[in-house]
């Protein structure tokens, strides 16, 4: 068996999304740029 | 399996491939928000009458509404690609957890988590191996059960299957298995928990170590409380960061018997597999506790986890057809519910003595 690399793969995971969202949000938090979010 | 969904057809523009996960979308959040208007109802109820009715959290609710839907009705095909969108949800929401950990929190908990984590997994990753065998599995099978039940469930399943070149029917077989024993444990775990009076720490470093799927883990939490469901996450977070080093061990152990490819750049292999919104949630933390942010502000962002966990929760039901889970054989399924005992039994003696000697 050859010795292969993992696959380059162009598309983005799943993760990184998750964490520009959650990132995004928290900048717009901090920024005051959205209302206080209630529960 | 969200990940699959949303890129399932390349050839759709952007736009459609968001506009089609409305619909789906929106029946999680009809499904979350019924289970957060019911607990609340109740509520209300039993304080306006002074009776006593004992709180059944929301995630209880959304989770059987999702699977009362899912096992009657039916999900319809216009909604699947959306309701695959739990997934993404929860990790959103793991990184704004991070918000209400001081790192100093996530590198003591999360180290006890790492310690009891690598004891768990050696010895339950031998034992899954002696049971596959004494079973007569496909010794493939067997790997992803183990994997499966020792990480981190269906994903660590997904990544372990191109490593090993499992086929897809083993791929399968185990996702069913985990799936089924994880809705199992969702309700089990909690009353277990109540009748051995378990602290909140306990508890939710025993959910966080032992329930496979991170969705159900977090589910098994935040049933008992909500700080059991923040300490669950925070374990099941350690657990999944050590994904990459079992998938590239398997991996090895595969290509040496010549069955599956040698890997090359193990350092490359271990970042493809590793769960990138761990370093989300551990920037988040960092933040939180270099004061950049304000009180009102953490409070919000706490807030914004728990609304993106009532989308994953309404998922978790939604995406459990018990129909399906049936149809498997009954020997990975037994393998993997022995299994599932064993690591929960474990787990617990270990929490139990991590609480002892290590005072969580």
């Amino acid at each position: 068996m050859s010795a292969t690399d993992p696959k380059p793969s162009r598309r983005i995971s799943l993760d990184v999304y998750a964490v520009a969202l959650a990132l995004t949000l928290a900048l717009l938090v901090r920024l005051n740029l959205i209302p206080p979010i209630k529960w | 399996m969200a990940t699959q969904a949303i890129a399932a057809r390349p050839s759709q523009s952007l736009a459609r491939r968001a506009l089609g996960l409305i619909p789906g979308l929106l029946l999680l959040a009809a499904v979350g928000f019924a289970g957060k208007f019911i607990e609340q109802s109740i509520a209300a109820y039993t304080k306006a009458h002074h009776t006593t009715f004992p709180n059944i959290e929301y995630v209880l609710w959304a989770i059987v509404i999702g699977l009362v839907i899912a096992n009657t009705v039916g999900v319809p095909r216009l909604f699947e690609a959306g309701v695959a969108t739990y997934e993404f949800w929860l990790k959103a929401g793991i990184v704004l957890l991070g918000s209400r950990f001081l790192l100093g929190d996530v590198l003591h908990l999360g180290g006890i988590s790492l310690a009891l984590v690598a004891i768990a997994l050696t010895l339950s990753l031998t034992f899954m191996h002696l049971l596959g065998r004494a079973f007569k599995l496909k010794p493939k099978l067997t790997s992803l059960l183990a994997v499966g039940s020792s990480i981190c469930g269906v994903s660590a399943i997904i990544a372990a299957k191109p490593s090993i070149e499992a086929d897809d029917e083993d791929a399968s077989y185990a996702i069913a298995a985990i799936l089924a024993l994880g809705a199992i444990s969702l309700f089990t775990f909690p009353l277990i928990g109540h009748s051995l009076h378990l602290s909140d720490k306990a508890y939710g470093l025993w959910s966080g170590l032992a329930v496979d799927n991170t969705a159900e883990a977090t589910a098994a939490g935040a049933l008992y409380s909500d700080a059991a469901g923040k300490v669950a996450v925070l374990a099941k977070t350690s657990r999944n960061a050590l994904i990459g080093f079992i998938v590239l061990g398997y991996a090895i152990y595969w290509s040496s018997r010549g069955q599956a490819q040698a890997v090359g750049n193990k350092a490359a292999f271990l970042w493809q597999k590793f769960p990138k919104f761990i370093l989300g949630f551990l920037l988040i933390s960092l933040l939180a506790t270099v004061g950049f942010f304000t009180k009102p502000q953490l409070t919000s962002l706490a807030n914004l986890s728990r609304w993106a966990f009532l989308l994953t929760f309404a998922g978790v039901g939604l995406r459990t057809n018990l129909r399906e889970l049936g149809k498997q054989g009954w020997k990975p399924f037994a393998v993997g519910a022995i299994g599932e005992v064993f690591v929960a039994i474990l787990t617990l003696g270990l929490v139990y003595g991590a609480d002892l000697y290590l005072h969580l």
